[in-house]
């Protein structure tokens, strides 16, 4: 069953044209890595699958809500779609377990000692426990990403986005964030990351999916993409990587 | 939906803020029943008004109205606003009448209708007691001499200046010629009689080295065709003082016996002058009075300022493009116009334009309050845009509601941003009260003002209305600071 199903996705930023025509869906459990140059529109993609970016034309259904469908309620639906971002977005003025327990709480899906519960669990998973009461300023950027993880997996989603979640860390940081996200795929969550970690697209996709310039390129096992790319653009973005 | 509640929110506190205002003036039917004429007044006109040492008003104008209102029977309210400033309040109807030492002239009577005279003038000039070289007109040439706006002082100097070969420079009050022309800007001032011969018999050391020139009469003024019955009981009224001799017994008691028999000389008996400390100790607790008032004043119209900062604000950041333009326009104007002329506009024009009353404080709060509001929609602007947008993004992405988000994650962190604004917005705020005595609001500059019309002593007045306002402001700000840092910690 399709998680997430694009079609015809276009995104325009005036007379800018980002996306020129996405087709793709995504299926329960599956782990779909983004890889692309810079520019390539990756991370707009990512973004407008929980329509931080609008959509200019084309159609996203994610778990059977259609987004483009201007009568559905957005809010309702991005309580299923969880969101790590590069820079990490952390709350300053709340304290780690202020951030994780914030939607929950404010959104009435849980009171506020089930939802510390939940977030204390949750800290246990991405190894913070100690931190629950620390704030973010405090915590290196590992860290930091970590806690975003746990935030948005307080609002149990159903498809996780990650929009290059370890393009701002010192790199001896992102083995211990990738390690979270090996175990979330592990445990059978979907989902969608924009990365340029090649090794761990390689390792942890299902699927790899190579963009550039507004469009997919290319879609296959991290085995064809990376073992035998098949499209030009492909294999001279890849010689540059690895 | 969003915008239509937001909308709605808008009308609601506009409707409040102008019934809020309306109901501030007496209603018609409530002056009907029993009338109350509010009669304006200069504020620094001595010895026909000026401040006693009580900080109430008197004089011989308002001694005179009192007596005639006792013998006509009726009740009137006094507005000491300054002489432009109740010629301007009669005009645009917000006063029934004005009595300031007004010369009747044929140019006034085309817009007002003017009771009999009730006191014959004259302008006569004034210099420096020490300055002997100032002995007739012909020594005037070459130099410069101080007049107040709309005197017969003014209409005489300028009558003579090109004979005479000197300029003119004006001003708004009395005491100002005699500042002007001991700071030696000017060498002389034309100014009425009574009121040059006052000034000098209060020890502010000038002299009248010619006689008074020929002039006009003072009469009491209403608008062209309006409060006929009031301009009746006046007149009426003036006729009995004379005849009863109550009329005599004012102006003797300001200008002496002789003068009130002879019609003439002032008799100059220099009071003894006060010492610094007595001045300032004497005027204190009208000081004080109009500090309270600087700060009500600040402090409300810095609350209404919050309102429609907060309002306008949220539509500069939010996406309706309309609510946008619309907030932009109201900054652009409120912070396009000075604010002496908003003041001006609100308190003398738009209730002339649209034939209502408003009184000052209501005008002097709204013009604070535009002009502050407008400051603090920018500040608010800047404070929630300085937010990385990754806030937001981050909210939003959880399901948080727009409004939410703004509320909780949003606002918390922009208002540690904005508050150092905020204060600095205060402090101007509270120092802007002051150009508002220039419709007469009667704070802390029109305190100190209205001692130095009565005493002369400028110097002395400013030098502790500038201390005063430097130690509100500094403690206020160090309050302000400590608030700060409890913010920016918790």
């Amino acid at each position: 069953m399709d998680k997430v199903k694009v079609t015809g996705l276009k995104k325009s930023y005036g007379s800018n044209e980002v996306l020129k025509g996405i087709d793709m869906e995504v299926r329960e459990g599956e782990v779909v890595c983004v890889i692309g140059p810079s520019g390539s529109g990756k991370s707009t993609f990512l973004r407008c699958l929980n329509l931080l970016e609008e959509i200019t034309a084309g159609k996203v259904v994610v778990d059977d809500h259609d987004l483009s469908d201007k009568k559905s309620d957005i809010n309702k639906i991005r309580e299923n779609i969880g969101m790590v971002f590069q820079h990490f977005n952390l709350f300053p003025h709340k304290t780690v377990l202020q951030n994780i327990t914030f939607a929950p709480v404010e959104l009435k899906k849980q009171t506020k000692a089930e939802a510390e519960k939940t977030a204390m669990g949750l800290l246990e998973r991405v190894g913070l426990s100690d931190k629950a009461n620390a704030f973010p300023a405090s915590l290196s950027g590992g860290q930091k990403q970590r806690v975003a993880i746990a935030r948005a997996l307080a609002m149990n989603p159903d498809v996780m986005l990650f929009d290059e979640p370890t393009s701002a860390l010192d790199p001896e940081m992102v083995g211990e964030v990738l390690g979270v996200m090996q175990d979330l795929a592990r445990e059978g969550m979907t989902m969608i990351i924009v990365t340029h970690e090649m090794g761990f697209a390689r390792e942890v996709g299902n699927r790899v999916i190579f963009m550039d310039g507004g469009y997919i390129v290319e879609e296959g096992t991290p085995e064809e993409v990376f073992g035998n790319p098949k499209h030009e653009r492909t294999i001279s973005f890849l010689e540059k990587v690895l | 939906m969003r915008i239509q509640k937001k909308i709605t929110g808008f009308l609601v506190l506009l409707i409040f803020f102008f019934s809020f205002a309306g109901s501030l003036v007496p209603s018609a039917q409530a002056a009907e029943a029993k009338k109350t004429y509010t009669i304006a007044t200069d504020t620094t006109f001595p010895p026909f008004e000026y401040q006693g040492p009580e900080g109430d008003y008197i004089g011989i104008d308002l001694d005179l109205l009192k007596a005639i209102a006792e013998d006509q029977g009726f009740e009137y309210r006094l507005q000491p606003l300054g002489f432009n400033a109740a010629v301007q309040a009669l005009q645009s109807g917000n006063v029934d009448g004005v009595i300031a030492g007004m010369s009747i002239t044929d140019e006034r009577k085309q817009t007002f209708d003017f009771s009999e005279p009730y006191f014959e003038s004259g302008p006569i000039m004034g210099v420096d007691a020490n300055n002997s070289a100032i002995m007739s007109y012909e020594d005037l040439r070459g130099h410069r001499v101080a007049v107040k706006t709309g005197t017969e002082g003014a209409t005489f100097a300028e009558s003579i200046k090109d004979q005479y070969g000197f300029t003119i420079i004006t001003f708004d009050d009395s005491p100002q010629l005699v500042e002007e022309v001991k700071a030696g800007g000017s060498v002389a001032y034309f100014e009425d009689y009574p009121v040059v011969a006052f000034g000098i018999a209060q020890g502010n050391g000038m002299k009248m080295p010619l006689p008074k020139e020929k002039g006009g009469s003072y009469g009491f003024a209403v608008n062209k065709g309006k409060n006929a019955e009031l301009m009746e009981m006046f007149n009426a009224g003036l006729a009995n003082i004379k005849a009863n001799g109550k009329y005599e017994e004012v102006i003797a008691n300001y200008l002496g016996e002789s003068f009130a028999s002879e019609g003439g000389e002032i008799e100059i008996t220099a009071t003894e002058r006060m010492s610094g400390f007595e001045l300032i100790w004497n005027s204190m607790p009208a000081f004080l009075k109009g500090m309270g008032y600087t700060l009500y004043y600040t402090i409300v119209s810095l609350f209404f300022a919050f309102i429609l900062g907060l309002i306008f604000g949220s539509m500069k950041v939010g996406h309706n493009k309309l609510l946008r333009g619309v907030a932009t326009v109201f900054v652009d104007i409120f912070r396009g116009i000075p604010l002496l002329i908003l003041a001006f506009f609100i308190y003398l024009s738009i209730p002339q334009a649209l034939g209502f009353t408003m009184p000052i404080w209501t005008a002097a709060i709204l013009a604070l309050a535009l002009n502050a509001g407008a400051y603090v929609t920018e500040i608010i602007r800047g404070g929630i845009q300085s937010i990385d947008k990754g806030q937001m993004e981050a909210a939003r992405s959880l399901g948080i509601p727009y409004r939410t988000a703004m509320r909780k994650i949003i606002l918390p962190q922009a208002i540690k941003v904005m508050v150092p604004s905020f204060i600095n917005q205060m402090v101007i705020t509270l120092k802007d009260t002051s150009i508002m005595s220039v419709i007469g609001l009667v704070e802390l500059t029109q305190s100190g003002k209205l001692v130095i019309a009565s005493t002369y002593r400028s110097f002395e007045v400013w030098l502790v209305i500038a201390l005063m306002y430097l130690i509100v402001i500094t403690i206020l700000t160090k309050i302000a600071d400590r608030i700060e840092r409890r913010v920016s910690r918790g």
